[in-house]
Parts: C-alpha cells; sequence; structure tokens
C-alpha cells in the first residue's frame, strides 16, 4: 500500500514532476485514509467523485507550484460551489452553494483538490465541536476525547494524516485551540489578511480563516496561497503580501520575546506551565530575550468577547429565516410563525443561547451599556499590544489552559465553551495574528501547544520562531493508522 | 443558584425571534442565560484609558467595489435553495390578516 502522503511536499511534488505518481494516486490514497477513519467523524460532506474528477483532469496540467495536486479538506462554514456547506447546522443541512469563497478559489488556483468539508461546531459555536448537529468529531490522539472546536473537524483531519492540509476559522481561538488539542501547526492570520468572502458570517469584526497543517513550512505555504487583498471583502487588506517561507530556519539570536503573566498564571495546567517553561528555557540558550509582561485587560477578554461575538452573531445569523434558503418550518401559519418555529427547530442549543443572548446585548440602551463599553475596552486592549510591540517582536505563552479533555464533559455548562479559549480570545479582540505549533506532551501522551501572537502583519517573524521550534523540538506527533 | 424568570426568558427569546415550546428548555435557559448575563455584567467594573470604541480591528479605508453592473445570477441557481418556490416566487405564509 503506497504512503506517499506520509512524504514531504517537495518530495511528492518531485514524484508529481517526473510523473511516478499522478494525483489521482495521492486522491485515491487519501479517501483509503478517510475510509479506514470513518470513527473519527471528522467529516460532514465527502467529495471523492468530484475530487477525483479533477485530479484525472490534472493528469495534462503542469506541476507548477508546490501545492499542486495536493488533497485539502474545508472547513464546512467555507462554501463551495456545488459541494454541500450546512455549518454543522440542521438549518443548513441540504444547502448547496452557488459560488465559492475567495479561498476556495485560491486553492483550486493552485490545483489542490477539495476531499470533503470538515466537521465543526454549529456555526462555529462551541470549543469542543460538540455542538455539530453531524454528531462530534473525535481526537485522533485519544477517540474519546475532543479534538477541540471550532474546527475540531478539520484538526481531527491533519492530525489523523487524512489530508496534509486543511482550512479553518478563527473567531475567538477556533484555529488554534483545537490544534493544540490535535498537535498541529493552525495559524490565525492578522485580521484582512485573509479575504472572508464566502465564509458563513459569525462575529464579522473577528472571523478570520487560516491555515491548519502538519508542519510549519506546510503551513506557511498554504498562507501564501490564500492571502491577498480581495474586493469583495470590505475589510480586506491592501497589505502587499510576502513570502511567508522567507525566515524559517533563521536563527532567532538577538529576538526579543514577550510572556503576559496572565498566561502563565494558575488559570494554567501546570504540565502545560512546565512544558512552555521549557520552551522559554531553550529560547534564552539560544540568544532571544525572554521578558514577563502585564497586556492590559487580558483578563477581561471572554466579557468582551462575549459582548462582541454574540452581539454580531445575532445580527448575521437574523437572515436564517426559513424564506429564502436553509431549513424551513412546516405548517407556520403566519410570517411571525415561521421566523419563531424555524429558528427553534433549525438552531441547536449553543447557537439559539448565544443569538438570545446577543439579541439582548444590543437591544435599547443596553447597546450603550455592554456594547460600546466592550468596543471601548477592546480599542484600550488593543493599545496595550501595540504597547508591548514597541518593544517586542513576539509574545508566547501556552494556547491553552488544559489538554484535550472527555467527549461529553460539561455539556451543560454555558461558561464552559468561553473558559477553553481564555488565552487565545485577545488576539481576535485585538486583530493580530497568533498560531499554535506543538511543544510536546503531557503524561497522558496528549498534545501540549505553544501559542505565538505576532504583531500586525508579521506572521513570517512567527514562522521563524516556529520553525526553529519545530527543529529543536523534533516531536513525533504523527498519528496515522495504516490499514 | 440564580435564575432568570420565565417571562424574563421568554422576552429575548422573542427579541432573538426564536419560540421556546418545550417546558424543560424554558427553564434550562432559565439557569443557563442568567450565569451568562452575570459574566457579562463584570464589563460595568471594568475602568477603560479612554471613551474611544474601536468597531473595526481594521485601519486601511474600506475596500469598496466599483459600481459598475458585473454578472448576473441566473434565476435557476437563485432559487436552487429556497425552501417553498410557487412558479417563479418565493412562498411565503399570510403576512397581513386584515
Amino acid at each position: 500500500m503506497s504512503n506517499y502522503l506520509d512524504l514531504s511536499i517537495q518530495e511528492i511534488n518531485n514524484l508529481l514532476k517526473k510523473k511516478e505518481i499522478t494525483p489521482v494516486d495521492l486522491v485515491e490514497e487519501c479517501f483509503r485514509r478517510i475510509e479506514s477513519n470513518e470513527d473519527l467523524n471528522a467529516f460532514i460532506t465527502l467529495n471523492k467523485e468530484q475530487a477525483l474528477e479533477e485530479a484525472k483532469a490534472l493528469a495534462d496540467v503542469e506541476v507548477d507550484n508546490l501545492l499542486f495536486g495536493l488533497p485539502i479538506a474545508v472547513k464546512d462554514n467555507i462554501v463551495t460551489k456545488d459541494l454541500r456547506t450546512t455549518c454543522a447546522s440542521k438549518m443548513l443541512e441540504n444547502f448547496v452553494p452557488i459560488y465559492d469563497a475567495t479561498v476556495v478559489e485560491k486553492i483550486k488556483a493552485k490545483h489542490m483538490i477539495i476531499v470533503g468539508k470538515a466537521n465543526m461546531d454549529e456555526f462555529a459555536m462551541g470549543s469542543t465541536s460538540q455542538t455539530s448537529y453531524f454528531g462530534s468529531p473525535r481526537n485522533p490522539w485519544n477517540k474519546n476525547c475532543i479534538a477541540g472546536g471550532s474546527s475540531g473537524g478539520s484538526a481531527a483531519i491533519v492530525a489523523a494524516r487524512l489530508t496534509p492540509f486543511a482550512l479553518g476559522s478563527d473567531t475567538g481561538g477556533s484555529i488554534r485551540q483545537p490544534a493544540s488539542y490535535c498537535g498541529l501547526v493552525g495559524m490565525k492570520p492578522t485580521y484582512g489578511r485573509v479575504s472572508r468572502y464566502g465564509l458563513v458570517a459569525f462575529a464579522s469584526s473577528l472571523d478570520q480563516i487560516g491555515p491548519m497543517t502538519r508542519n510549519v513550512y506546510e503551513n506557511a505555504l498554504l498562507l501564501n496561497a490564500i492571502s491577498g487583498h480581495d474586493d469583495k471583502d470590505l475589510t480586506s487588506s491592501y497589505n502587499q503580501v510576502e513570502d511567508y517561507t522567507r525566515l524559517i530556519g533563521k536563527e532567532i539570536k538577538g529576538m526579543k520575546i514577550a510572556v503576559p503573566n496572565y498566561f502563565m498564571s494558575d488559570i494554567v495546567d501546570s504540565e502545560i506551565q512546565d512544558k512552555v517553561r521549557e520552551v522559554i528555557e531553550c529560547l534564552k540558550q539560544n540568544g532571544a530575550t525572554v521578558d514577563y509582561i502585564d497586556i492590559d485587560y487580558v483578563e477581561n477578554a471572554v466579557t468582551l468577547y462575549q459582548i462582541i461575538a454574540m452581539g454580531e452573531a445575532s445580527s448575521n445569523l437574523a437572515r436564517f429565516d426559513g424564506v429564502r434558503f436553509g431549513y424551513s418550518a412546516p405548517d407556520a401559519q403566519n410570517v411571525e410563525e415561521l421566523y419563531l418555529k424555524t429558528r427553534e427547530t433549525g438552531f441547536g442549543d449553543e447557537v439559539k443561547r448565544r443569538i438570545m443572548v446577543g439579541s439582548y446585548l444590543l437591544s435599547g440602551e443596553n447597546a450603550v451599556t455592554y456594547y460600546n463599553k466592550a468596543l471601548s475596552i477592546r480599542d484600550d486592549m488593543r493599545k496595550s499590544f501595540r504597547k508591548a510591540f514597541q518593544t517586542y517582536d513576539l509574545i508566547i505563552g501556552p494556547t491553552t489552559t488544559t489538554v484535550a479533555y472527555s467527549l461529553g464533559q460539561d455539556l451543560d455548562d454555558p461558561m464552559k465553551s468561553f473558559m477553553d479559549d481564555v488565552l487565545v480570545i485577545p488576539v481576535n479582540m485585538a486583530g493580530l495574528p497568533g498560531m499554535n505549533i506543538p511543544i510536546g506532551m503531557n503524561q497522558d501522551h496528549m498534545p501540549i501547544g505553544l501559542h505565538i501572537i505576532g504583531n500586525q502583519f508579521e506572521e513570517a517573524k512567527m514562522y521563524q520562531l516556529a520553525s526553529f521550534l519545530e527543529k529543536e523540538l523534533n516531536l513525533d506527533l504523527d498519528r496515522k493508522e495504516r490499514s | 443558584m440564580e435564575k432568570l424568570s420565565k417571562e424574563e426568558v421568554l422576552h429575548v427569546a422573542r427579541l432573538a425571534r426564536i419560540s421556546i415550546s418545550d417546558e424543560n428548555t424554558l427553564e434550562k435557559y432559565q439557569y443557563q442565560l442568567k450565569e451568562l448575563l452575570d459574566n457579562i455584567d463584570k464589563i460595568k467594573e471594568v475602568k477603560g484609558y479612554d471613551e474611544e470604541l474601536m468597531f473595526s480591528p481594521v485601519d486601511h479605508q474600506a475596500s469598496l467595489q466599483e459600481d459598475v453592473p458585473g454578472e448576473m445570477l441566473s434565476f435557476q441557481e437563485v432559487k436552487k435553495n429556497t425552501p417553498h418556490m410557487k412558479g417563479n416566487f418565493v412562498e411565503v405564509p399570510v403576512m397581513i390578516n386584515e
């Protein structure tokens, strides 16, 4: 049985160029892996027939880039033309988009092949992917544990090496936290770096699409492919795209790194703190300086997030009315009843809770008391980050306070899904880039992640540090089970 | 454990255009929404640097498209995901009962 997908992408690319293998070989191997790992429940929809057709059509196309012919999974809140996109919700169970998201156009332009749509929390609301209408994905390191969320399916897919690449989205940690729980590299780029056109909106001022991969280099390469200005996204940045691989492998001597005290406080498991301290020692030994600092308002980030994300969500999800697309409740006697019943039945509990609270927060005087106050503190937090970046190149800390925990734990606790993301939410608040890289295992052999935060548009510097640690730590992160 | 009254939950649900027809769900929300709103209330105690508001993390000017007609979607595409069609029209229940 061939295992080409275990090779580095440079090796795969050489084999493709020499025509020793074809994209069909890669896609067939990918589906063999997917089919022998169905228990992970990592996909909502597979795209086998179309993927094989696309792979066949590449036979006579010149291999012109490193991503050529490689399989990729796309989170199911990113629209794909003629391929069902559900947002893991009953509301969109039968929704088939009529256009491609900009990121999808971009990966197709590189001749990557979409093999399926990845499971996730319903409308990306959650931290465990257990709010999915299609059941929870499982963590390949321990199938009784959560894969994290909301991009839990994308994380499980890459961790189990079903595909080398996945796209996720991150509103309050939804790429970085599951990447940490599953032991992979996940990047939430600077807000505005990657077009949000075609990403089903949750909280528009926080949402960002990003790459999830098995290693740092491949992550930077996928970011190269999906970045850039897009006229179709009002918030898309004009900032020029650089080659995000350009600093990979460069030494880190002289780099100035900060660790916020709050990120190493007693909210974090001691085993995780210890692992991060080992990394800090390693960085110091290699010529970096590491200081502990305070970032103002990070301890208020969850509250800020709840107000801003739920407020924006309540407005964004008002479009689901049972009229134009999506689920529509039968037998409604009037249009008001149609809205009420469609939304009661079409949305799951977590989504309904968030829409209800969001609607309340934006109603009447509450908009000033809560929403405007949150926007003001959000601005202050950004200022505090900016001040830190006047002195430091990067900020680091743990990505999560615990490792992945058991499926089913604390399902009825409405605060749990927010507290899981306490360390990653500040990054979305300030619009900064943040990434997770694996730095080791706990005593139960579950992955521990390091969170690297950069200044706006300084993703290349983050990859520099990440690649240094990846090489230095040299972890065996392959969770494949081969048939 | 503190909870919201049933009327308060139903008011919030009404704002969100979500009906709650199940008594157990209503009771669950009485506790869960209370817990969320209590945490959110903490924002009142936070003292900021200034009154400046951050509406968006981007500093650049909004990217606007040229106002020129582009390609149109076909009618077939537009109605593809519409749950109820009657001929060429989207069908909805009665809106005015007069």
